[in-house]
């Protein structure tokens, strides 16, 4: 497939990711750059999703390393099968082959647990990498996955070096709790991705929540949007907002008021201050809403 | 084209944002692979090179200034994207009158601005016209164009550039660094809010440096227990050993802060960069006080006292001793690290040094961090001489990388 903006924004809509020019043009440009693109934010706003339409855009899989802290290379790249090892030692040793024969056979890809990294790096075709959370990982795992980014091989000691044979396209996300080295921002490109407009959320909602009404569907949107603006222990994302509106449709109500967002604030908010922080301002919150 | 995007760059690279080689090439690359359609332009450029949110506004104002909207652009650019005129009356409304002077002056004088570029023009780069042109493909004409445009542009933005430095924005970089350095007796309430921000990414980075050299320092004896448990993965064999970390556990925190007026907003800082780090502690107790002692937590950047605390009322140490001691002793234990930030300034009132001693007795490390200039220790009300000998370390923080540092020798 030929890469222009025209199939990217194409392909995005029929994974049905809506969004803005903004981060079309930062898709466009890693698919043909072929550099990682990492994707900052606040949580929730669908940073992670932009790994998987990726993937559904140029149809072939996705990749995903969950970065934790305390992450380190054997969870990220391989490990070797110790137990098969161990069985396959047993098992020559009661069949009488030496050690040297052995060794040859128990380090072999055959005993080696590939893990995201090296699954991207010797997939047989392009496949999308997402690197998800990579400020919760520790900087030397970020060093380490910078030598894996810049050149795409591998070196395994006991196999030699393993280089890709398609470049996979890179996602890394961060929510920022933490700076990331210069090293990695230099290498990569970068998106800000935030919450949508109302317009738009109004769209997603439309489109996520089958069977909603538009005018429902639009309050919700505007109604996000302020609520966003306030204060909050913990901002709802969009996909609280898409679980909200599939619980009004199941409802079965078609406009907004202060009685039923009291009712349903818990889909929403996580913490019980907020919940009572914005219980109070229901009214204020719809009002300044509808009046945009 | 090559020379704008250079001359992009450098003008951000003056305004305090590091553009490395590196990303310059990607930005051409980018420019090369995009077009040059305005909008396309603009996020093409901002994907390449700015990594840091902040820096979003100061690359827009330099973008405007590079790549204005000349005029026979305007109606094109409304057309394809409608935010768009909006967006660039308010830019150039904003940075106050001279700078508009000077745009009026350069497009009035210009019938020149409309006409093909001058004799006097450097002749566009062939081949980076020729290898856009190749990736545009059909669109040729209007790579064309667009370089007329910018062609166009050139002149006013050089006379911008010159006078740019007017601008306040500045990269985020640089204002992080300014405020790092900032004295804390310098600080406005504004300041303090944007140095809270810093102050949260320090405590996570303090956070995160913990944990790493916890983890290394597994490097002890050995750990039988999880061991044997690790075996039983590999039928009984103990192919990896579990050590045991060498210096026992975590320590617990105390952190007593003065947020009387002088001193606040070193306090506020302090407490804010704990917030980020507190989890690490095996217990983490913060206390704030003016005259009188009040356990706080901080949400959302913001101090939270969980009492009343009176912030006008005039320091006393003495006082908020006599408070901690009965009701909260039993947080002290040879694992405390007793955190105190404060001038020392007791107006005169009675110091209670046999409290101080009591505590002392108790706790493990007792840190005292001084917000002042060290030769006004001592003088006037400050009774910080009878307490220091009963501390392990008297620091003077005056700005918030030496109270960062401060606190990371601490541990």
């Amino acid at each position: 497939m030929e890469i222009t903006r025209e199939t990217v924004r194409e392909g995005l809509r029929a994974a049905r990711y809506i969004t803005t020019p903004r981060v079309e043009t930062a898709l466009f440009l890693t698919l043909v750059l072929e550099k990682p693109l990492l994707a900052e934010g606040p949580a929730g706003a669908g940073k992670t999703e932009l790994g998987k339409v990726l993937a559904e855009l140029l149809h072939t899989d996705l990749l995903r390393l969950q970065c934790y802290e305390g992450l380190d290379e054997s969870r990220a790249l391989f490990e070797w099968n110790y137990q098969k090892q161990l069985l396959r030692i047993q098992a020559e040793r009661a069949a009488g082959h030496g050690w040297a024969e052995t060794a040859h056979d128990v380090f072999s890809r055959e005993f080696l647990l590939e893990r995201p990294l090296l699954k991207a790096i010797t997939a047989p075709r392009k496949v999308v990498l997402l690197v998800d959370e990579i400020d919760k990982a520790d900087p030397e795992f970020e060093a380490f996955l910078l030598e894996v980014l810049s050149d795409f091989q591998v070196s395994i000691p006991e196999l030699g070096t393993l280089t890709a044979t398609h470049r996979p396209v890179v996602v890394l996300t961060s929510n920022r709790t933490r700076e990331l080295g210069e090293a990695l921002l230099r290498r990569c490109l970068h998106l800000w991705v935030d919450f949508p407009g109302p317009e738009k959320e109004a769209e997603i909602v439309a489109l996520k929540v089958p069977g909603i009404d538009e005018q429902l569907a639009t309050q919700v949107a505007r109604f996000m949007a302020s609520l966003r603006k306030l204060e909050l222990r913990k901002v709802p994302s969009i996909a609280e907002t898409l679980d909200w509106a599939r619980g009004l449709c199941a409802l079965g109500i078609a406009t907004l008021d202060a009685a039923t967002v009291r009712q349903t604030l818990s889909l929403l908010l996580k913490h019980e201050d907020d919940r009572r922080a914005v219980d109070a301002k229901v009214t204020t919150l719809l009002g300044s809403s509808a009046g945009r | 084209m090559r020379d704008v995007l250079l001359r992009f760059v450098r003008l951000l690279r003056r305004r305090g944002m590091s553009v490395s080689p590196a990303e310059t090439m990607d930005a051409l690359a980018a420019v090369a692979a995009a077009g040059v359609e305005r909008e396309v332009l603009r996020e093409a450029l901002a994907t390449t090179l700015v990594k840091d949110e902040h820096d979003r506004p100061l690359f827009d104002a330099c973008f405007e200034i590079v790549f204005p909207l000349v005029r026979g652009d305007e109606s094109r650019g409304a057309r394809r994207k409608r935010g768009q005129p909006g967006q660039t009356s308010s830019s150039q409304g904003e940075p106050g009158p001279s700078r508009q002077g000077r745009r009026g002056e350069h497009s009035g004088s210009g019938p020149g601005a409309s006409s093909p570029p001058g004799p006097g023009e450097p002749p566009e780069p062939r081949e980076g016209q020729e290898r856009a042109q190749r990736s545009l493909g059909a669109s040729a004409p209007r790579w064309s164009e667009a370089v007329r445009d910018l062609r166009r542009a050139v002149p006013q933005a050089t006379a911008l550039e010159q006078g740019g430095a007017a601008t306040q924005v500045t990269s985020a970089r640089a204002r992080k660094a300014a405020l790092l350095g900032m004295p804390f007796a310098g600080m406005t309430a504004s300041d303090v809010a944007e140095a809270r921000d810093v102050a949260a990414a320090l405590g996570a980075r303090l956070r995160g440096r913990l944990a790493r050299r916890e983890r290394l320092a597994r490097r002890g004896r050995l750990d039988l227990r999880r061991t044997l448990r690790a075996a039983t993965g590999t039928g009984g064999v103990p192919l990896r050993l579990r050590r045991r970390a060498r210096c026992p556990g975590r320590p617990d925190l105390v952190a007593l802060c003065d947020l009387s007026g002088s001193v606040a907003a070193a306090s506020e800082l302090l407490l804010c960069l704990l917030a980020a780090a507190h989890d690490w502690f095996r217990r983490a107790t913060t206390f704030a006080f003016v005259d009188r002692l009040c356990p706080v937590s901080v949400e959302h950047g913001h101090v939270v006292p969980a009492g009343s605390l009176d912030l006008h009322a005039r320091s006393d140490f003495g006082r908020v001793l006599a408070d901690f001691w009965p009701a909260f002793a039993g947080v002290l234990g040879s694992r405390t690290l007793l955190l105190v930030l404060g001038d020392a300034r007791n107006n005169r009132r009675p110091p209670r040094r046999d409290l101080w001693q009591a505590i002392r007795a108790r706790t493990g490390r007792i840190v005292w961090l001084v917000p002042e200039p060290r030769p006004r220790w001592n003088t006037g009300d400050s009774v910080l001489g009878l307490y220091a000998p009963a501390c392990d370390a008297v620091v003077e923080c005056l700005d918030l990388a030496a109270l960062a540092s401060a606190v990371r020798r601490a541990l």
